[in-house]
């Protein structure tokens, strides 16, 4: 069962290595372009909610990614220190402009929405753990 | 690998060439150049954006370029996005930019 792990800081500069470490796991178990690049996507959304909105940023905030590959599904694992956000609270499809701030909003929670199997969002200890599940058959 | 961004105003027409990867780390460079740009040649009637090379969107890509339409567009300007590839193309269009948009495969 293929696991490959990578540790962070919460800062967005770390977005791009996080879908690189994507990238250079999962380009093995899909040829598809698109569907690797969905999935690149959908990771670096979830990564990025958590640095930004859960943990502002903080460089001292430590979060782990974790991809699993089990029977043709993979598994995402975003292990975070702060409280959990609500994934499932926010409009579909999103709000191009959002009213309140006039700037588009939602958009990356929206595309994990889109692009996973399965969300299950638990709280565990001090650790938030965001799992996300895809087939990849 | 960065976004790479250049600006050359024809007629009433922007051109630019995007390549590299659009995140939130470099949509804000390209919304400030935009904006710089139409400021400095305010008969800018259409921005044509050059996407062969742009190998990745996220959403913070994608939001800049709906903010860009929604503040540029009111002043009459059309948005076009030539030669996506099917990567980026997926993302715009699972986030409804190509309804919004002129959007045209690699």
């Amino acid at each position: 069962m293929p696991k490959y792990i990578l540790d962070f800081a919460a800062t967005p500069d770390n977005l791009p290595v996080i879908r690189h470490f994507v990238q250079e796991h999962l380009k093995s178990h899909l040829a598809d372009s698109v569907r690797l690049n969905q999935l690149t996507v959908a990771t670096e959304e979830l990564c990025a909610n958590s640095i930004v909105h859960a943990n502002h940023s903080d460089p001292s905030q430590k979060l782990r990614l974790e991809l699993r590959i089990e029977k043709q599904t993979l598994h995402i694992y975003l292990y975070d220190p702060a409280p959990p956000y609500a994934l499932h609270k926010y409009p579909s499809p999103p709000k191009l402009l959002r009213t309140d701030t006039n700037r588009p909003g939602g958009l990356g929670i929206y595309l994990i929405r889109q692009l996973m199997d399965k969300i299950i969002v638990r709280r565990r200890g001090q650790t938030s753990i965001y799992h996300l599940v895809k087939s990849l058959a | 690998m960065e976004t790479q961004m250049s600006l050359s105003p024809n007629a009433d027409t922007l051109n630019v060439t995007l390549s590299g990867e659009l995140d939130s780390l470099s949509a804000p460079k390209l919304y400030d150049q935009l904006s710089q740009a139409l400021k400095d040649q305010p008969n800018i009637k259409k921005i044509v954006f050059e996407c062969q090379n742009l190998s990745y969107i996220s959403s913070a890509g994608a939001g800049i370029l709906l903010l860009s339409l929604d503040n540029f567009g009111h002043r009459g300007i059309d948005f076009e996005l030539r030669k996506v590839r099917p990567e980026v193309y997926n993302i715009l269009d699972l986030l409804g930019l190509t309804k919004v948009m002129a959007v045209s495969n690699a």
